[in-house]
């Protein structure tokens, strides 16, 4: 693949992903819903895609290995939603909240 | 004269059978004891014998004793410590006495101690205090006679805590041993000081360094007076006199060997040996006569006024305990050993016939004694006969001991004021003898009962009686040259013991004092018969006359309420003390503090556990931030 670094460089792609990042750790520290915590996990981890692609694309294209490990996070969040939407429907149901600040039960 | 180590090695044999086995065998083995000790006292002959040949051929006067010694623990150009025995007159004395008296001690308890409970283990701690006191006079090194010294006082304190269901007799032995450990406190720091500065603990080597002046002016000094307080706790000098009359509560015959024949004597024993180094000293002779005036002075008059026998005979002991350390303090050595010796035989004759009494009439009070010259036909002969050795009556063996004495103090420094003083002693001692025999024996019988009961003691009591009423009579006459020599001593006693300093003596008699001495102890004598015979109506009247010198007497001068008192603050500050520590620091700060803490600790860490979910992502976040922070402060430095 040819590098298109001539045009954009790297960090602008860093930055953007730092961003998106930190926008991500906002969003799980200060939501108070349970479904909005887990899209902001989502873009935590979609920031990091970004990361890795930024990184293979300028640094070593022959390689893949940024791509390749893009693709594993994908699988990987997918799952993991899966699991986690499962877990917030069981606490929903039992609670009848998804509000992460009223489930306390296993505070002092 | 170089196996002399055997000698103990039999009575303690005789401890340990006794202890293991004492209650399997007939008669509890008293027999083994008593076997054990005669064959102890046999082979004293042979060394006696030794010694007098070995005087022969050197000549009176040039035989210095014989030693042998055995190298014990050795490090190489560091230290060597040897063990061995040293034999000369002075042990001798010391041998035949202890064997003698011990022997007729034991198979006179065969009898007065009959049927009791703890028989076997009497014989076996007797046997025990017998081995130690014959290794602590053959000793020649200070350490192994530390060594048997504590034993010894071991021995007398078990022995005095004999009757163990008696509070009395548990309090009085813990008293003897604490009183007596102040001086072996003392003993021993001296003895580490003279290692310290000589390098050795051998005793010859040590009196040479004192003598030729190697020795630091303040460590003599010190060793001196730290060794002497060893010797005034063990022979109950003043002021630590008090455990001695306590010991009393021990048997009879306990009281007879130990606190009047042997133990005490230790303490002679010790500044005898130790002569050398005390005269070096200056004052220290002068300290030692000081003490012993004191002793003999303070027990005569708390004599007068005791109404219990055995009380009066252990005041009589430490009046004569006294008279032997003035002795020593004027450097007369002799005549401190033939006191030794000859008080030996009608000390014990005193306790003994005490406890014939007691064991007769089950009582020890003069208040309930009286008239049994007539019930206790050898009893009573014998402890008078005791009692006016003890006076020094003429020509009783007392009389010769005392007679030397005098004169060897006349000899001395201070001559004239501790002349006065004993001279003043004289008729004292011969009052309060003559006291307690019109009040036990004569005079109306005070207790009807206990008259009735009364009666002569059985064969194995009497006959040491007899024995030592003899010796009593004519033990002092070894004083004369012909008499030694015709025991085979080729002098009399005063060549055959005396100060190194002086030399050997010979017997000559000082007119003055004798006349003085027999004049005095006679008026005594005669003044005691007055004033108690009968009614005891002169001694009535002067009890009235005083009543506040009376019970001061009676009650010992307040000395030992005093001590208590002492020992009871200085116990008490200290308790309290320890049981402020007890409780703040262990207590409460420590285990109480400790649970608290830890419990607080607890109550602290539930704090995060707050349930919510985005308190730990926050915590999750911050944790990576600094995690990162410190790898990366890390690689940038």
């Amino acid at each position: 693949m040819e590098s298109v670094a001539a045009d954009v460089p790297l960090q602008h792609y860093l930055v953007l992903s730092g961003v998106l990042f930190t926008i991500g750790v906002y969003g799980v520290l200060a939501r108070r819903n349970a479904v909005l915590i887990l899209m902001s996990v989502e873009l935590m981890l979609n920031a990091v895609s970004i990361n890795m692609v930024a990184f293979a694309v300028y640094t070593a294209p022959s390689l893949f290995i940024g791509i390749i490990f893009a693709v594993f996070i994908i699988a990987i969040a997918a799952a993991e939603v899966g699991l986690a939407l499962a877990v917030v429907l069981r606490v929903f149901r039992n609670r009848g909240t998804a509000n992460v600040d009223e489930v306390d039960m296993l505070k002092w | 004269m170089d196996d002399a180590w055997v000698l103990p090695v039999m009575p303690l044999a005789a401890f340990v059978a006794l202890l293991l086995t004492s209650q399997y065998l007939p008669r509890r083995g008293d027999w083994v004891a008593i076997a054990l000790m005669g064959a102890a006292f046999v082979l004293v002959i042979p060394i006696a014998v030794d010694m007098a040949d070995a005087i022969g051929e050197a000549g009176v006067g040039n035989f210095e004793g014989v030693s042998r010694s055995e190298q014990w623990i050795e490090i190489p150009g560091y230290i060597e410590i040897r063990m061995g025995t040293f034999v000369d007159q002075i042990t001798l004395v010391m041998l035949g006495v202890v064997t003698f008296v011990a022997l007729l001690v034991m198979i006179y308890s065969t009898g007065y101690m009959h049927g009791d409970r703890r028989y076997g283990w009497f014989y076996s701690i007797i046997s025990l205090f017998v081995a130690s006191m014959l290794t602590l006079v053959i000793a020649d090194n200070l350490l192994l006679l530390y060594f048997a010294w504590e034993l010894v006082g071991l021995c007398s304190m078990l022995l005095i805590g004999y009757y163990n269901d008696k509070q009395s007799a548990a309090e009085a032995a813990k008293k003897a041993f604490v009183t007596t450990r102040v001086g072996d406190v003392g003993l021993l720091i001296g003895i580490i000081i003279l290692f310290w500065q000589t390098g050795t603990f051998d005793i010859h080597t040590i009196l040479e360094a004192a003598e030729a002046g190697e020795i630091q002016r303040e460590w003599l000094t010190a060793s001196a007076v730290l060794v002497l307080a060893g010797a005034v706790g063990k022979s109950a000098q003043f002021p630590l006199h008090v455990w001695l009359p306590d010991a009393m509560e021990g048997p009879t015959p306990v009281s007879a060997l130990i606190h009047a024949a042997t133990m005490v004597v230790a303490g002679v024993y010790l500044v005898a040996r130790m002569l050398p180094l005390f005269e070096v000293v200056r004052g220290l002779p002068e300290l030692i006569t000081a003490l012993g005036l004191t002793t003999t002075m303070l027990a005569a008059l708390i004599g007068l006024a005791q109404r219990d026998v055995k009380r009066v005979v252990a005041y009589s002991t430490l009046n004569s305990l006294g008279l032997m350390f003035v002795a020593l303090g004027s450097g007369a050595v002799g005549a401190a050993m033939l006191y030794l010796f000859v008080h030996a035989f009608f000390k014990a004759l005193l306790f003994l016939a005490s406890g014939s009494v007691i064991h007769a009439t089950e009582e020890q009070e003069v208040d309930k004694l009286g008239g049994l010259w007539s019930k206790m036909p050898i009893t009573a002969p014998a402890f008078i006969i005791g009692a006016l050795a003890m006076a020094g009556l003429i020509p009783l063996s007392g009389y010769w001991a005392k007679d030397e004495i005098l004169v060897g103090v006349d000899h001395g420094p201070l001559n004239d004021v501790v002349l006065l003083v004993l001279y003043i002693s004289l008729p004292l001692t011969a009052l309060y003898m003559m006291r307690v025999v019109m009040l036990t024996f004569f005079g109306k019988p005070k207790d009807e009962h206990v008259y009735d009961h009364a009666h002569e003691s059985g064969a194995p009591m009497t006959l040491p009686l007899i024995l030592l009423a003899a010796l009593a009579v004519v033990g002092g006459f070894v004083v004369f040259e012909g008499v030694g020599e015709a025991l085979g001593f080729h002098s009399g006693w005063l060549g055959f013991v005396y100060n190194p300093i002086h030399g050997p003596e010979e017997f000559h008699v000082d007119w003055t004092i004798s006349i003085l001495s027999v004049v005095l102890v006679g008026i005594g004598l005669l003044t005691g018969i007055w004033m108690w015979s009968g009614t005891a109506e002169p001694a009535r009247r002067a009890g009235a006359f005083s009543p506040l010198l009376y019970r001061l007497f009676y009650n010992r001068f307040y000395i030992d309420e005093a001590y208590q008192a002492g020992v009871n603050y200085i116990v008490l500050a200290a308790g309290r003390v320890v049981a402020v520590f007890d409780r703040v620091v262990v207590n409460d700060t420590g285990v109480n503090g400790t649970g608290e803490a830890t419990g607080f600790a607890g109550w602290l860490g539930k704090f995060p556990q707050t349930g919510k979910l985005p308190n730990y992502a926050l915590a999750i976040v911050v944790g990576i931030i600094v995690i990162a922070a410190v790898a990366f402060g890390y690689r940038g430095t």
